[in-house]
């Protein structure tokens, strides 16, 4: 949400932040001791950041009768995997999990193609205007959450002609509560648009002198020739859409009541309202929630580090 | 809607392609046909973005500003108080007590959390075999969801059956009701917001080390400087750029803590853990009282404004 310098340009190539850097002239014993003393501190730091993870998941396989032992028991006695199909009894976490996954989804793809575009036309097209639609967008990259999260909300409930509201958006219930509240409004950022900007902007300018020479019409320069270029960009700024949209609880607590319409986030919340001492459902559920962005970030790391440095957002 | 938006800038472009005629080439004329398609194009291509970012951002913050200055429940029409908002969050003790919360939170989680960042990515930038496991590590509470977390740690700082309280045993450490005791429910925030912090922090140092100048270390090993001095006269100096970036992202989200205090304590107990996102979502989300919760947004507003106005100067002083 929040960011103050465009640091795109001044980072180094992604290879040179994943890649190793070679070890510094030191004698060799005293080289390896302080090796060993640094691994062990990151091991134990490393510990520290996992181990809330691991005991989620043994939570959620143990029997209540093991949850209600003191001092609680780390390892599970038992692995009760039947936990996660009772835990869909207690709540629907399947369909909470459905909707995140639609609207993540949705929310990814608008992102895409929308910020995408709109990114190409502001690096390689000079048009005139463009200097202050860019000003103007970069403007609103600082608007914070909560400066527009009460207009929003005012602006789907008074949705014209949506909801049982009449043409001047008054009498019903407008868009909360429907698919739209929560794919729309959430589609896009200024983040995103500004990231594909200057990804394009990296790019060779002879290719579109080229092209546009060889009479290509510009949509064609920018989906044929351009884009292919970008697909680390794409998978960048698409993985971290989908993340923060997968993780996002705020909006869709707010525009949707029904448990139909619920995300993953808000149905655990909602969950742990209800029952707070199912621990070991309430772990399923969170499991659940966790599981396929800890896999997505595992197998995309690359990706996800580029664009965190790029964008330093959450 | 396309269509008006893209011909201003058709009209727009004939007098500059007059005025380029005479003095031009030959095929200046030829040349303006299809840089006006450009130009169209252009339009055509960020329009839809705009339109998006205007009705679900730009609007949103114009009202944001105008709503302050209204009562409004939603269900009658707003009505213009002036300042009389304001007035009131000046003399709230609970949104007082919300902001000082909120800097609070802000002032420990976030340099803890910096100064933890630098030094874990300065170990790993030793070129250990390891060092992508730790970085995989270190980042995952970044990548998953908040909600997620603090119902994790909600469950660590259940007093009877947590494993907080169950560590501490084992050195003899008595154990607290962590969440319920108005002593130290933010301390038990903080540490979320700390642990969950590091992540992208250190992301953004490892990037930053990688812009160090090697023969700087070499240099200070010619010299005999030791490692701890090598890394306050060297590292600490030559990382101060990304500090700075790092210190204005980090306060900025620290001052939007929302998501923790929703499942943890709710900005309970008496208050003690209320911050000033959750007073926006109080006023607005369980009272109704839309004007007020604009005037608090508004505050908070100008707090992150302050901030990243001089972060950004501090930064440019620093080039």
């Amino acid at each position: 949400m929040a960011l103050t310098t465009p640091r795109t340009t001044q980072n180094p190539p992604l290879a040179a932040v994943v890649g190793k850097t070679p070890p510094r002239q030191h004698r060799p014993n005293a080289r390896s001791r302080n090796k060993v003393i640094l691994n062990v501190a990151l091991a134990l730091g490393s510990l520290t950041m996992v181990i809330p993870f691991i005991w989620m998941i043994f939570t959620s396989v143990e029997s209540p009768a093991e949850l209600a032992q003191f001092p609680p028991t780390f390892f599970p006695q038992e692995w009760h995997w039947s936990n996660y199909s009772e835990a869909l009894d207690a709540a629907p976490f399947d369909v909470y999990f459905r909707n995140s996954f639609i609207i993540a989804t949705g929310h990814t793809l608008i992102t895409l193609v929308l910020g995408s575009m709109a990114g190409y036309s502001l690096a390689r097209i000079r048009f005139r205007g463009r200097e202050i639609v860019f000003i103007s967008l970069v403007a609103m990259l600082m608007i914070p959450t909560y400066t527009k999260i009460v207009p929003q909300f005012l602006i789907v409930k008074f949705m014209p002609l949506f909801g049982g509201n009449d043409i001047l958006g008054q009498g019903g219930t407008g868009w909360l509560n429907t698919w739209w509240a929560l794919l729309i409004p959430g589609g896009l950022s200024a983040t995103s648009i500004f990231l594909f900007r200057q990804f394009y902007l990296s790019l060779p300018k002879e290719l579109e002198e080229a092209a546009r020479l060889d009479g290509l019409s510009e949509f064609r320069i920018f989906a044929q020739i351009y884009t292919p270029l970008i697909k680390p960009a794409i998978a960048t700024v698409g993985l971290l859409t989908f993340q923060e949209s997968w993780n996002n609880f705020l909006w869709p607590l707010l525009v949707t009541t029904s448990d139909e319409l619920r995300v993953i986030q808000v149905g655990l919340a909602v969950f742990q309202q209800l029952d707070n001492t199912s621990w070991h459902y309430l772990m399923a559920g969170t499991t659940l929630a966790t599981v396929p962005m800890v896999l997505l970030f595992v197998f995309a790391q690359k990706y996800f580090i580029q664009g965190f440095t790029n964008a330093g957002i959450k | 809607m396309t269509s008006t938006e893209t011909s201003p800038p058709r009209e727009d472009t004939r007098p500059e392609a007059a005025r380029g005629g005479p003095s031009g080439p030959p095929r200046q004329r030829k040349y303006s046909a299809s840089e006006r398609k450009l130009r169209r194009t252009g339009w055509l291509m960020v329009t839809p973005s705009l339109l998006h970012i205007g009705l679900w951002t730009a609007i949103p913050v114009i009202a944001t500003f105008a709503l302050g200055f209204t009562d409004y429940n939603v269900f009658s029409p707003p009505r213009w108080i002036g300042l009389d908002n304001y007035v009131e969050i000046v003399q709230d003790p609970v949104f007082l007590k919300a902001t000082w919360n909120t800097i609070s939170y802000t002032f420990w989680t976030v340099p803890v959390s910096m100064m933890l960042a630098m030094i874990i990515a300065v170990a790993l930038n030793q070129g250990l075999k390891l060092q992508k496991w730790y970085r995989t590590a270190f980042f995952l509470p970044q990548v998953t969801a908040t909600v997620a977390i603090a119902m994790v740690w909600l469950w660590i700082f259940n007093p009877q059956q947590g494993l907080l309280n169950a560590f501490l045993a084992i050195f003899g450490i008595p154990g607290q009701a962590w969440l319920a005791d108005p002593d130290w429910a933010l301390w038990a925030v903080i540490l979320v917001g700390a642990w969950q912090g590091i992540g992208i922090k250190m992301l953004i140092y490892i990037a930053a080390l990688q812009n160090v100048d090697e023969s700087l270390y070499e240099a200070a090993s010619m010299d005999g400087a030791s490692s701890v001095r090598k890394f306050f006269a060297i590292t600490v100096p030559m990382l101060k750029p990304a500090t700075f970036f790092v210190l204005v992202i980090s306060v900025i989200n620290a001052f939007q803590v929302f998501d923790q205090i929703y499942v943890l304590t709710d900005g309970g107990p008496a208050n003690a853990t209320t911050m000033m996102t959750y007073e926006v979502y109080r006023s607005a989300f369980q009272e109704f009282r839309m004007g007020m919760a604009s005037a608090q947004s508004v505050v908070l507003f100008i707090f992150l404004l302050v901030i990243t106005l001089g972060g950004r100067r501090a930064t440019r002083e620093d080039h």
